[in-house]
């Protein structure tokens, strides 16, 4: 990889005295799908909060686009081009699926109209639903919504946290699609998820974390034939 | 008409203070307890003011304003910034509020003394109006015109202001508010700052009502306004305006047919009666949080 457009070296992220994530470094090639796997509780999202400037980084430095961001908050990354669709999804259920996806596009004011037109047309559900309250909608449109919402931010890197969490397997598959579809526009992807097999299946490379540190890395489909990573890390599913 | 007059006059200046308070709870989920000695900063320093450069009303009340909005970005960058990554921060929050207002008013008493204070005699003409076959002072109807527009200028800001939306969406879900890229802190000093320039010149308003200012104003109206914006209901902005007459006009009906000593009896009274019949307020929001 000569340039890569996100850089991590050395991060470390503790909760109070507690380290959930220790001397953590991976690179993403623009235009990749890098993936992060991982057990339940390895750090996964630690590492993609800090890297949205959503946690402070306890040591280590995350580059973007060769600018050190290791200090940048939250919203001036989302203006830069960094976006996350954040685990659990966070749509705003009170609010409209269009005010929630109007709210996706707060730094971009003038291609907003364009950004929503674009995204109805790619998820009819959600024009169609444009005037229900968000909190309505059932989980895999919830995902959907939420991850048509950061792509209304016109994002370069767009950093998915588990977004198969709790769908069904035939939503989980459409959720793929999606990723891959926004992957083949040019956008660079990181995803976090604990679906290891589903992830390493879309990704081009891949991280392992297990408690709060890197054990294994590679090309994704290397490690999907690694019978000791699947064993050890990945478990039979 | 007379009396119903009054009641609204008092209790247009109950809402603005009641507003503030309420604008900072319902969007931030914080209780600002120095928001009474916000209020009685704004009316000490509003005489200030007015006594050393002698400024019309109309001057006076934006620069009370400026003043209020300052002191309200102090309060939220020293009481509560720096608490708000611990899981207590709401009771810790509380605390240092009450800790800020308490240095404020030490602060006041060290400026300009323990004694009751007042506007000079000669600036504002005790022009006398009739509404109504009521007789009101022309300084009561300005009192309550600035108090009405500042309010109506502050829900259409909350409504329908990019700040607003950002405001609405940080009480809803201060998370995804980050992760949306809204800059929460920018958005809660402003909230603060807005809140805080409401109570000050509400502050400015009570004196300028009964031309009296001193270090105890703040808390007799902030018990009101509790009670105002609970019977509102917690965090609505209609609510502390319509609770804040409601408790205006309780409190003058109260004095003149019972006796000025049953008036916080009244007042409270009713704040029991209305959260017995209604235990989320006049105009409570269901607070529905995704889980």
């Amino acid at each position: 990889m000569s340039d890569p457009i996100l850089s991590v070296e050395g991060l470390q992220v503790n909760y109070g005295r507690v380290e959930a994530v220790r001397n953590v470094s991976f690179e993403v090639a623009a235009g990749s799908l890098v993936t992060l796997v991982g057990a339940n509780g390895a750090g996964k999202t630690s590492v993609l909060n800090a890297v949205s400037g959503l946690l402070r980084a306890r040591q280590g430095v995350i580059r973007f686009k060769g600018q050190d961001i290791t200090k940048w908050p939250a919203h001036r990354l989302v203006k830069a081009g960094l976006v996350q669709v954040p685990e659990g999804r966070e749509i705003l259920g009170t609010l409209t699926v269009a005010e929630n996806l109007s709210l996706g596009g707060w730094h971009r004011g003038s291609t907003l109209h364009k950004n929503v037109a674009g995204v109805y047309e790619r998820f009819p559900v959600l024009f169609e639903r444009r005037k229900l309250q968000a909190g309505a909608l059932s989980g895999g449109e919830q995902q959907m919504l939420s991850i048509a919402r950061a792509l209304i931010a016109e994002p370069e890197i767009l950093l998915l946290d588990e977004p198969s969490m709790g769908l069904a397997p035939l939503i989980v598959d459409e959720v793929f699609a999606v990723i891959e579809e926004i992957r083949l526009t040019g956008t660079t992807v990181v995803l976090v998820e604990q679906n290891a097999r589903r992830a390493l299946a879309a990704a081009d490379f891949g991280y392992v974390l297990e408690t709060g540190e890197i054990t294994h890395s590679g090309p994704a489909h290397e490690l999907l034939a690694d019978e000791k990573v699947i064993e050890a890390y990945l478990g039979l599913d | 008409m007379q009396l119903f007059l009054d009641g609204i006059f008092l209790g247009s200046i109950y809402a603005l203070f009641a507003i503030g308070f309420t604008l900072v709870f319902g969007i931030l989920d914080r209780l600002n307890l120095a928001h009474a000695a916000v209020f009685t900063a704004g009316a000490l320093v509003g005489i200030e003011i007015v006594t050393r450069l002698g400024v019309p009303i109309w001057l006076l009340i934006p620069m009370v304003l400026v003043f209020g909005a300052v002191l309200g970005i102090l309060i939220e960058r020293i009481a509560f910034r720096p608490l708000a990554g611990r899981h207590d921060a709401h009771f810790a929050g509380l605390i240092s509020s009450i800790a800020f207002g308490a240095i404020l008013l030490s602060l006041l008493q060290a400026m300009y003394g323990a004694d009751t204070r007042r506007f000079p005699a000669d600036i504002f003409t005790p022009t006398r109006v009739e509404i109504l076959g009521a007789t009101v002072s022309l300084l009561q109807v300005v009192i309550l015109i600035i108090s009405v527009s500042l309010m109506i200028v502050l829900t259409w800001l909350v409504a329908k202001s990019k700040l607003g939306r950002g405001m609405r969406t940080i009480a809803e879900n201060p998370h995804a508010a980050a992760v949306l890229g809204l800059n929460v802190g920018r958005i809660s000093s402003t909230t603060f700052a807005l809140s805080s320039a409401l109570g000050a010149v509400a502050g400015v308003l009570f004196t300028l009502n009964v031309n009296a200012a001193s270090l105890g104003i703040g808390h007799a109206v902030e018990l009101k306004a509790l009670a105002v914006i609970v019977v509102g209901g917690m965090g609505s902005l209609p609510g502390a305006l319509i609770g804040g007459l409601i408790l205006g006009v309780a409190e003058v009906l109260a004095v003149n047919y019972i006796g000025s000593s049953w008036r916080d009896m009244v007042a409270f009274g009713l704040l029991f009666l209305i959260l017995i019949l209604r235990p989320q307020g006049l105009f409570g929001a269901r607070k529905t949080r995704e889980v």
